[in-house]
């Protein structure tokens, strides 16, 4: 059994967490210089868990002095959740709310902030309620909230605000579209003042760090990738959900032995390993560590753990429609590439798909990837290209095929309806309930 | 401040040296090479990096940059699409993205022979469209507001208009809405555009989706002339280019003169130009032929007329001037009257103090100031428009404005009263006239002869312009004179008071210089010839038979008087962009204390003049719009003493009159003074209570 960190002794109550020790790595790190704080977080080697993999400790260390820039210092994290395949976020916040928010405290102890902002995903009303009911316990526990504000501020149900510099337009109560960086958000953030943004699992898990030490962090998982990741399962998979793992651990091990294999006896075609964000693995690729390291070497990443699993009814141009059609909805407009290429992307898909593709349309669809990647303002539209560019590298000759075919030849037997929500489906609601 | 550090930068294999920090569009300038963008205008704020048009490869740097992001940086290598196929390959692929849904209907385009987007086509696109579905379609055009039609499928969605709405005009009615290859530009609710600066998004669009209603089919850029001009409509003096087709002006464009409007023009400035085809624009000489009526006669017989009235009224004729002749109008009428009848009594536009040219400076220098007070009854934007944006860019900088009489020194004072000027310590003072050139103006009187006006009761009144004829004071003086002549644009300005009324020209049909508010002498050239003869000459005819040397030319006329009042400046020497001239001498103190009003329970009511107002405007149907709607304007702090909400219908009342109007709560006027739009304020005083 792997060890536990963010989900030991889960618990949405204040008294028993309390009585599993929650908050005393909030009192030890006030015992701590913020400087000896953000020591400890870059001893921990922990990654920002939002997908980008940043050093946590290295990123508050960037928070100039109030000497240098006379302005408050803000902590925004980042639970605006919403890659196709994660869930994660949503889980802590709805079972170790206290963790996160004692998290949130040393966090801001450690960046010397006063005032902390939960971006939350609007659609997460279950985890809202439960985080704010944490909050509310706090109300009359001023030596844990110490002289710190935590606003939380629920989305508006655009998957670009959790782009960090775009969430950070939103909190501002303008239009959700990514800035241009530099400046970067340490140095101007929100409202133009040194701000830390970090993602829920990398706060969660910043009270088990100073409660147990860096040095015994760093002693989990493999270089790059230490202590644990929470990954969300999902797909053709029997056991789907979201298990915390030792980084190390194989994409195999983790469907077959976690996941329970795939479900219906079928056979494993494909896995999306990190949210739809991230370059897809073939059946023969999945002999791979769940790591930073080991999955680079494969060309694909973590991203934010959202592993999908597909089986061999999958159709991987109806699976490139269906995450196009996502990028194509939620790009904000804000960018050229990234607003028109989505679109265009799409559109030459749903030909191939359809059966009206020539063989120039396959040429077409990789020069458009080209064109987009790498010159869009935010990894937005750089996501759309490179998946695309990934799902046609890696199964050509189902490509080929649509084109030989004139259609799919898959039909509609493609399974993609148990793994995926179409387009029509990403409808927001105000209150949409996500159980908690 | 310490030394500007300057950095070397290599860009195509040329190396500029430009101060560290300098964004790298402006760098490439500096060397000689083009970094095309749509979305950057640095009059807009900070780069926004959105359309990717300037992307360039830097050493070191494993992706394309947006060069109009970037800033300029020691020993940094750039190269753009010159001499890097991957920037050249990343701006084909903008263009490639940015014409999947742009129409191409350029052949019936506004905008077409005159586009970014056509221009940067040619240069850097891609040949032909590898597009093969659909493009997104918009219902269009929308008409955003009378003035401005909007089509949303030739948007490319660069964001300049809503930045102007957010960062310049700071209106904030222009805004982005949906997402996407959705989103859209709109205004809320489907509200009309209403503002005092709206028509500068048509001039910012790089495309032909925001065109002006008035300009829309009019012309293509292949036959139309552009004459460079001054507007003539407010004491600013905005550069302007008058478009013209066939001899008609058929739009006005501004022409960015940084110290004066940065490129910014007002509605008035750029719409208002329709008035040269007024319906009742005067054609020929009239003569009155009935109470209401005029008839028209010969320029023969007119000027006998004129000649003999004149003579009848010697010197106690007596002149009423609008302020917005030109310096050599206004002279030539000066000179005739003085020297040829003796007649020095005139009806000036407006005081014009004229101890401020010791604290004269450009009107940029406003930006820079960081603690300002504006003592102007009137609201600033609605007398001298682009003085707001000015003021709007001072303070995102920072800058301390404050409405009322400022404890100490400032850096700058905005006012329209002369007596504020001469009581607060401020390094730079910018008088607001009333009029475009009361100075001129009133320079070129006394400049025309040095008689002594005589205290006389009014034989012959001689109207020079519409403005004047209008003013109720001059028509008050018209009901005791004998004998009314008036010269001027439009019948209904002179009908029922002149006698005699000779043809005026419009700013854009005539050459001539004026001075703005900072004391600058610019240069107004004939955009289009008038329907009528050019006032100096004629004026030039009737001085010859007084025996007045007179020339007809604005030049000769402007020499004239120049070596009399302007340090001997030639015609041809007051520029395109024309300088601002030096500081004058300090003279010995003669600041009198400020009269600080205390304020009473009530609160004091200033009627203001409309910017959307007056002859021009109202034969301008597009701007009907514009015209202010029964707003009183008051202090957010006053209004909350009261309990009142913006936009709510408050009771104006004083000495039991009373009218309702809306409020519009507002932050920069002082506290204790409310405003209407004159003509709204009915039968108030001028102390008022106001309920909710």
């Amino acid at each position: 059994m792997a060890p536990e960190i963010v989900f030991k002794d889960a618990t949405t109550k204040l008294a028993e967490y309390e009585a599993s020790g929650g908050y005393t790595a909030l009192a030890k790190a006030r015992g701590m210089t913020p400087q000896e704080v953000t020591d400890e977080l870059i001893a921990s080697e922990l990654r920002g868990r939002g997908g980008a993999f940043f050093p946590t400790g290295r990123k508050w260390s960037f928070v100039p002095s109030k000497d240098q820039i006379p302005k408050p210092h803000y902590l925004v994290v980042n639970a605006d959740e919403s890659e196709p395949g994660s869930f994660k976020d949503n889980e802590i916040l709805s079972r170790v709310p206290h963790r996160f928010v004692e998290g949130c405290l040393i966090t801001a102890h450690a960046i010397d902030s006063k005032h902390v902002f939960v971006y939350i995903r609007g659609e997460y009303e279950g985890p809202y309620e439960i985080l704010v009911g944490a909050l509310e316990e706090l109300k009359d526990r001023p030596e844990i909230r110490g002289d710190v504000t935590i606003v939380v501020h629920r989305g508006a149900g655009a998957y670009i605000c959790g782009e960090e510099t775009a969430l950070l337009e939103s909190l501002e109560g303008k239009r959700g579209q990514p800035r241009s960086k530099p400046p970067f958000p340490a140095i101007s953030g929100l409202y133009a003042s040194p701000t830390v943004v970090n993602n829920v699992e990398t706060i969660v898990t910043v009270a088990p760090i100073i409660t147990m030490g860096a040095a015994e962090y760093v002693k989990l998982g493999v270089p790059n990738t230490r202590g644990t990741r929470v990954v969300s399962l999902s797909g053709n998979v029997v056991n789907g959900g979201n298990y915390e793992i030792v980084p190390g651990m194989t994409i195999k091990a983790i469907i077959d032995e976690l996941g329970g294999g795939i479900a219906g006896g079928r056979e494993l075609k494909a896995v999306v390993p990190g949210g739809s964000s991230t370059v897809i693995l073939t059946k023969d690729e999945v002999d791979v560590g769940y790591d930073f390291d080991s999955l680079s070497a494969k060309g694909t990443a973590m991203g934010s753990a959202g592993i999908v699993v597909l089986d061999d009814r999958c159709c991987i141009v109806q699976l490139g429609i269906r995450f196009s059609e996502f990028y194509e909805h939620e790009s904000c407009g804000k960018c050229t590439p990234c607003r028109e290429g989505t679109r265009w992307l799409t559109a030459i898909l749903r030909k191939l798909e359809d059966g009206r593709a020539t063989q120039s349309d396959l040429d077409l669809l990789l020069d458009v990837c080209d064109r987009i990647n790498g010159k869009c303002l935010c990894p937005l539209g750089d996501s759309d290209a490179i998946i695309i560019a990934s799902y046609v590298a890696k199964f050509r000759d189902e490509f080929q095929a649509h084109i030989d075919e004139g259609g799919c030849p898959f039909g509609g037997e493609s399974s993609l309806d148990g793994v995926l929500a179409p387009i029509q489906m990403h409808t927001h609601s105000p209150v949409a309930v996500v159980p908690a | 401040m310490s030394a500007t550090e300057f950095v070397k930068v290599t860009i195509d294999e040329r190396t500029v040296e430009v101060p560290k920090g300098t964004g790298m569009v402006e760098t490439a300038a500096a060397a000689g090479i083009e970094i095309p963008v749509f979305c950057y205008e640095p009059r807009l704020g900070a780069p926004v990096g959105a359309c990717r048009m300037c992307l360039v490869e830097v050493e070191g740097m494993p992706k394309l940059q947006a060069g109009c992001t970037l800033t300029a940086q020691d020993g940094m290598v750039v190269k753009t699409a010159r001499t890097s196929t991957q920037a050249a390959e990343g701006q084909n692929s903008t263009l490639e993205f940015i014409l999947v849904n742009h129409p191409l209907d350029c052949p019936v385009c506004d905008k077409g022979g005159e586009c970014p987007l056509q221009d940067l086509t040619f240069r850097y696109g891609p040949g032909n469209t590898r597009m093969t579905f659909p493009k997104r379609t918009f219902e269009k055009p929308i008409p955003i507001s009378p003035l401005i039609a909007l089509d949303r499928e030739r948007c490319i969605l660069c964001y300049r208009c809503t930045r102007f709405s957010e960062n310049v005009a700071e209106d904030g009615q222009l805004v982005a809405i949906n997402r996407g290859a959705q989103s859209m530009i709109a205004t809320f609710e489907d509200e009309p555009y209403r503002g005092h600066f709206s028509g500068n998004v048509t001039e910012l669009c790089p495309v032909g989706a925001l065109t002006s209603t008035q300009y829309r089919f009019e012309a293509r850029p292949w036959e139309i002339q552009k004459v460079p001009t001054v507007c003539g409509l407010c004491p600013v003096g905005c550069n302007i280019s008058a478009t013209t087709r066939e001899g008609k002006v058929k739009r006005v464009l501004s022409r960015n003169h940084p110290e004066v409007d940065e490129g910014w023009l007002c509605d008035k400035g750029r719409y208002a130009f329709d008035h040269l085809h007024a319906r009742d624009r005067i054609t020929a000489p009239l003569r009155k032929a009935g109470p209401r009526r005029f008839e028209q006669l010969t320029w023969d017989d007119a000027l006998d007329a004129v000649e003999a009235a004149l003579r009848a009224g010697g010197s106690s004729t007596v002149t009423a001037l609008s302020g917005g002749e030109s310096v050599e109008e206004a002279y030539g009428l000066a000179k005739l009257l003085r020297q040829g009848l003796g007649a020095n009594e005139a009806v000036l536009p407006e005081d014009v103090p004229d101890n401020l040219d010791a604290f004269r400076a450009p009107l940029s220098a406003l930006r820079t100031a960081k603690t300002i007070a504006v003592l102007s009854s009137t609201p600033v934007v609605e007398r001298a428009p682009v003085v707001d944006l000015w003021l709007k860019a001072a303070r995102r900088l920072g800058a301390t404005i404050s409405y009322t009489r400022p404890a100490g020194a400032v850096d700058a004072l905005v006012t329209d009263d002369p007596a504020h000027a001469a009581s607060v310590e401020a390094t730079n003072v910018y008088f607001l006239p009333l009029t475009p050139n009361g100075r001129g103006v009133a320079d070129a009187w006394s400049a025309a002869g040095d008689g002594e006006p005589a205290d006389v009761e009014p034989a012959v009144l001689v109207i020079s312009g519409d403005e004047a004829a209008l003013n109720p004071g001059v028509r008050a003086l018209a009901e005791r004179a004998d004998t009314v002549i008036g010269f001027g644009m439009f019948e209904e300005s002179f009908r029922g008071i002149a006698d005699l009324v000779l043809p005026g020209t419009s700013y854009l049909e005539r050459d001539g210089t004026t001075i703005n508010l900072e004391g600058r002498l610019q240069r107004q050239r004939r955009a289009v010839l008038a329907p009528v003869p050019d006032v100096l000459a004629w004026l030039a005819k009737l001085a010859e038979r007084f025996g007045v040397e007179l020339s007809p030319y604005a030049a000769n006329v402007f020499d004239e008087v120049a070596a009399k009042c302007f340090g001997e400046i030639r015609y041809a020497d007051v520029g395109e962009i024309a300088e601002l001239p030096p500081r004058a001498e300090r003279r010995a103190a003669t600041r009198e204390p400020g009269s600080q009003t205390e304020p009473g329970s009530g609160l004091r009511l200033v009627a203001y003049k409309p910017l959307f107002s007056g002859p021009a405007v109202e034969r301008t149907p597009e701007l009907q719009f514009q015209r202010p709607n029964g707003e009183l304007q008051m202090h957010a702090d006053d209004a909350r003493a009261r309990g009142i909400r913006n936009g709510q219908t408050v009771t104006v009342s004083s000495n039991g009159t009373s009218l309702e109007l809306k409020a519009r709560l507002m932050r920069n006027l002082a506290r204790g003074t409310v405003r209407v739009a004159d003509g709204q304020q009915g039968d108030l005083h001028p102390e008022v209570e106001v309920r909710a």
